[in-house]
């Protein structure tokens, strides 16, 4: 149990690192088109044991977003989509989950197979992205901006964890 | 109690996540300039249409009051334009009624949408706006007295700077003294106003009136406010303390009038050229 605390406090503050020290700061413009973010921190929340109590759950999502925010300038925009998504993990696992339950520990896809371990990864990614850009333009106004900053903002992060899970492929 | 408890622990993670939720976006309507200003929009829209459709409500019920204190006013006018016309020497009186093109001062009636009394910093949401020629910087008068200068005008609202705000700042005289002064709102009484500036070698007495100075262009000159009630000079200043009695019951007030001055924009401009 320790070390699987271990693993995911070094995990998150690794991609922490990465996506406030690099990802951050990689900014991809054509023009008047400037919808591709890398925001990939979710997948800390994602990667979290799966015996977590749903409030520690909650707590921490908002803790991660809140220190987002304080690298970003934008107080509490990251904190609220990442509370969302913390708290509605738990029923996107229901939903999705495999016939024999989730008994074999970590969520990757290592243990449950690479199709369901996507399909749980772009759910939350999708979901983190679009409150997160919602919640950041505070007015369905711009409903445009929104969908497209979050396609867009969604098929980048999407790969970048996804190259990263297929390079590191984790166990917990 | 045990139930409740359990209650309790069953949706704890439901329970965080809303309050998390909440203060995330306390958070981000505090600390973001343009979620803030999106938020103050949106909610001043919702909040002008809730409350005018309320007033609505309101003013259904309070007819009667409306037409009684309306007739008592006309009345008032009345009495005030007969007096005159008896009392006018040379005709004058009639002369000035018969050419129309002397009115300076157009009195817009309004109906208050919404207002705040008790608040250190109060402001009034009046129920029209550019679309009845109202504009920034137009004074607001009540039946007998003054309430605040229009400081924000949409297409269908203004809000008004009322008098009894911190921000708020009037030029006055004590009439028939000329003493001029600045009308300022410290007590937490919203009856009661202080008024500043007033050189200390000014006789005062207790009970002299307090009228505009006209100094500005929202108000026109002369307008009643109230009557000094009390006077102090503080120590080592050289000017006076003044508590002044509001004529005017803000609390009651449901109409009001918003002042159109004919050469605002000349005076503005002369005086902003000055600056």
């Amino acid at each position: 149990m320790n070390s699987l605390w271990q693993r995911n406090i070094i995990r998150g503050i690794f991609i922490l690192a990465l996506q406030l020290l690099l990802l951050k700061r990689i900014d991809i413009t054509f023009g008047d088109f400037n919808y591709i973010h890398f925001t990939v921190y979710s997948i800390i929340i994602v990667l979290l044991p799966y015996q977590m109590s749903r409030t520690g759950l909650v707590l921490i999502g908002f803790c991660l977003g809140l220190i987002v925010d304080i690298f970003y300038d934008s107080l509490g925009v990251h904190a609220a989509a990442t509370t969302f998504i913390s708290y509605a993990r738990f029923y996107v696992l229901n939903l999705i989950a495999p016939t024999e339950g989730y008994s074999k520990g970590g969520l990757t896809a290592y243990n449950y197979g690479l199709p369901w371990f996507l399909t749980f990864l772009s759910i939350m990614v999708l979901m983190h992205l679009v409150t997160l850009y919602s919640i950041e333009a505070f007015s369905f106004v711009y409903l445009k901006e929104i969908i497209l900053r979050s396609v867009f903002s969604f098929i980048a992060s999407w790969s970048f964890i996804t190259i990263g899970i297929l390079i590191f492929n984790p166990k917990y | 109690m045990r139930n409740i408890i359990s209650l309790f622990i069953r949706y704890s993670a439901f329970i965080v996540f809303l309050f998390l939720e909440c203060f995330s976006f306390y958070l981000i309507i505090n600390y973001n300039k343009s979620q803030k200003e999106i938020w103050a929009n949106s909610s001043n829209r919702f909040t002008g249409g809730v409350n005018s459709y309320m007033q609505g409500i309101e003013d259904f019920f309070a007819l009667q009051n409306r037409n009684d204190s309306l007739l008592i006013e006309n009345a008032k006018l009345l009495e005030t334009i007969i007096n005159y016309r008896i009392n006018s020497k040379d005709n004058s009186f009639q002369a000035f009624e018969e050419s129309d093109s002397t009115s300076t001062y157009d009195l817009i009636p309004t109906r208050i949408c919404s207002k705040t009394i008790n608040l250190r910093n109060n402001f009034m949401t009046l129920c029209k706006g550019r679309k009845d020629s109202i504009r920034v910087g137009m004074g607001v008068l009540t039946e007998n007295g003054i309430a605040g200068i229009v400081s924000q005008v949409s297409e269908d609202f203004s809000t008004v700077l009322m008098i009894l705000n911190s921000e708020s700042r009037t030029s006055v005289k004590i009439k028939n003294k000329n003493y001029f002064g600045n009308l300022l709102w410290r007590q937490s009484n919203p009856r009661i106003m202080t008024l500043t500036d007033v050189p200390k070698h000014a006789e005062i007495i207790k009970g002299d009136s307090v009228v505009t100075s006209g100094f500005s262009i929202s108000y026109p000159q002369d307008i009643y406010i109230g009557s000094i009630t009390d006077y102090t000079i503080q120590d080592g200043g050289n000017s006076y303390n003044i508590d002044v009695e509001l004529a005017t019951d803000l609390s009651q007030s449901d109409y009001v009038y918003v002042v159109s001055y004919k050469h605002a924009d000349q005076k503005k401009q002369l005086i902003e050229t000055d600056e």
